[in-house]
């Protein structure tokens, strides 16, 4: 048995997906939410270009595919752009039922929106946006990201947060919306 | 403020200093701007802002720069983390005040929100901060140069002279988000630009993680550390320095900027005679170590469990990258028990054992989504596609690990004790 298990961890989440999750920012995003909603404290995020990330999920997701828990697939839009497509390998029965259940509906979130939402509620718990009453961790959002939050997807982030929220989850998610 | 740090330990011409890489992080962010500049629409106030950030980007490293970065991080010490610093200075201090009477009011907030990269990133942001910036194009070769190392050279010349400005998609996964303009390589600097990548994954071993520097670093931190908890629990006089040292100063109040303003280089090393005297057993032991540059021994486990794993002929690139990761989890394995077993001596006023633990991706692509900012960017058969992509060499790199421990010469227990733990180890993953 090894005292290094974060690997399986990582695996575990796209196992909770469903068996498959598309994309990088999703994992990162769903992993944040999944963390502030109280399902997993094993991975430390920070502040990057697209939000909350952490090295540590990068890292482990990286030695969950080098060991084929998951695989994961490079695939290209038509506009030519590239993403990632992460499945399991073998699909373990659900260990907890009301952790899948949040992160799959969190994974079934659009990756801009749920980039959006997430970064929203980080601003909060870490920056402290909004805490005081003062300032307001979507209009901070909107200001960092403005090519991402125009076309009515903050307002799309802000309903799909809402509904995460009424998800029952060990800690609530922040009250942002 | 020493660029390397204690590289002069290995390498005895890396004296160089912050000031002169900032000198020519300007030089080339001003190269950089002139490319971007070269399309009258792109000449705007941002250019000056990111200029402006180039200059004084590093303003805020304390002395040895990563090492004591790392301390503030770990005991959560705000201003010894350069970018905490640097936002304060060029917020609020002499250099704001010359930056707003020079360029404009408000300017000096415009820059340390470049620095901070928090703003959206756009063209002008890129010759700050992206993986193909001024900083770096500045730092491979000055350390490079400073070293005397040959084996990374860097073709800046040829590169600046096949940059151009281009346009290209942003998206999160598989959702398309807008369109920005980057730097973006032409197909010329194809080969110049696979070598920039190579050459800087191969600083990292060979430069800045160098066992040598890297255990120097561990007994800074270790000695910065040990003071820390004098000083703490009211004890400086078991320090060796007096009561109104800077050092002792900024640990007794290290959110004061004031006070990290004091120290630098020249100072911890003429505060090491009086270290060495400390009636505190660790801290004269670690001073006088830097002073005499006698290290603790490296253990490298990584090494050593490679070799446990051989590389086989005939292994597919899929074969490879599970060997990576058995090594990696089986090092990590071993290493989370050498770490709790020396937390478990400290405590019972043992020998120290000293962990030295570091990841490095060669090129981080597709770390988070893609975003132009992070990637090298080449114009292909007019497509412009990123680096990665193209080149086998640059998608096949493996990253970079170090996993060590350090131990005194004379502890014979503790490296019979790691050695018990690799050993034990064997046949497991």
């Amino acid at each position: 048995m090894s005292a290094y298990d974060l690997h399986e961890r990582a695996a575990s989440i796209v196992s909770d997906a469903g068996g498959e999750l598309i994309g990088r920012t999703r994992l990162q995003k769903v992993a944040y939410l999944s963390r502030l909603a109280g399902f997993s404290d094993e991975f430390e995020f920070e502040y990057r270009h697209y939000g909350p990330f952490s090295d540590d999920l990068a890292d482990a997701m990286k030695l969950a595919t080098g060991l084929k828990l998951v695989t994961e697939e490079e695939r290209r839009t038509d506009w030519g752009g590239w993403y990632s497509v992460f499945t399991t390998v073998q699909q373990d029965g659900v260990r907890n039922l009301e952790r899948a259940n949040f992160i799959s509906a969190a994974a079934r979130i659009g990756a801009i929106e749920l980039e959006l939402a997430a970064t929203a509620a980080f601003l909060f718990e870490v920056e402290g946006f909004g805490k005081d009453g003062k300032d307001d961790p979507w209009e901070e959002t909107a200001r960092r990201k403005p090519e991402k939050a125009g076309n009515g997807r903050l307002q799309k982030a802000r309903i799909a947060f809402r509904k995460l929220r009424e998800i029952p989850t060990p800690i609530p998610l922040p009250e942002i919306v | 403020m020493r660029q390397l740090g204690f590289s002069e330990f290995v390498f005895p011409g890396a004296t160089h200093t912050r000031f002169s890489h900032s000198v020519g992080v300007f030089h080339i962010a001003r190269a950089l701007m002139a490319v971007i500049e070269s399309d009258p629409a792109n000449r705007t106030h941002q250019s000056l802002v990111a200029l402006a950030a180039a200059l004084v980007h590093d303003l805020g490293h304390g002395m040895f720069s990563h090492a004591f970065e790392d301390i503030g991080k770990r005991i959560n010490l705000p201003m010894a983390i350069h970018e905490n610093v640097s936002d304060a200075l060029v917020r609020e201090s002499e250099i704001s005040e010359v930056l707003n009477r020079e360029l404009g009011r408000g300017f000096s907030e415009e820059v340390a929100d470049v620095i901070r990269n928090k703003n959206p990133g756009n063209l002008f942001d890129s010759v700050v901060s992206s993986q193909f910036d001024a900083d770096r194009l500045d730092y491979m070769q000055r350390d490079r140069l400073m070293t005397g190392v040959q084996g990374s050279g860097v073709d800046a010349t040829w590169i600046l002279a096949n940059l151009e400005v281009g346009t290209v998609r942003i998206n999160a996964d598989e959702e398309e988000a807008g369109e920005v303009k980057t730097l973006v390589l032409g197909p010329k600097a194809f080969h110049a630009a696979e070598h920039y990548v190579l050459s800087l994954f191969q600083l990292y071993p060979n430069v800045y993680l160098h066992k040598t520097t890297r255990g120097a670093e561990k007994i800074f931190s270790s000695l910065i550390l040990k003071l820390y908890g004098l000083v703490q629990d009211g004890r400086n006089d078991l320090s060796g320095l007096p009561d109104n040292h800077p050092i002792i100063l900024f640990l007794s109040n290290p959110n004061a900027i004031e006070n990290a303003l004091l120290l630098d280089d020249a100072l911890f090393w003429g505060s090491l005679h009086f270290l060495s005297n400390s009636k505190d057993k660790l801290v004269a032991e670690y001073a006088s170590r830097l002073e005499g540059r006698r290290l603790l021994k490296c253990i490298d486990v990584r090494r050593q469990i490679e070799g446990q794993i051989p590389v086989r002929r005939g292994m597919t690139p899929e074969d490879r990258q599970e060997r990576e990761a058995k090594i990696t989890i089986k090092v990590k394995t071993i290493m989370k028990e050498i770490t709790a077993r020396s937390i478990e001596r400290e405590r019972n006023k043992e020998r120290q054992i000293l962990i030295d633990e570091y990841r490095r991706s060669p090129y981080k692509k597709f770390q988070d989504s893609q975003t132009p900012l992070n990637q090298i960017l080449i114009r292909h058969a007019g497509v412009i596609e990123d680096m990665a992509h193209l080149s086998s060499v640059v998608s096949g790199a493996e990253s970079f690990e170090v996993n060590r421990a350090y131990v005194s010469e004379d502890d014979t227990e503790g490296r019979t004790m790691i050695a018990s733990i690799i050993q034990n180890s064997v046949g497991e993953v």
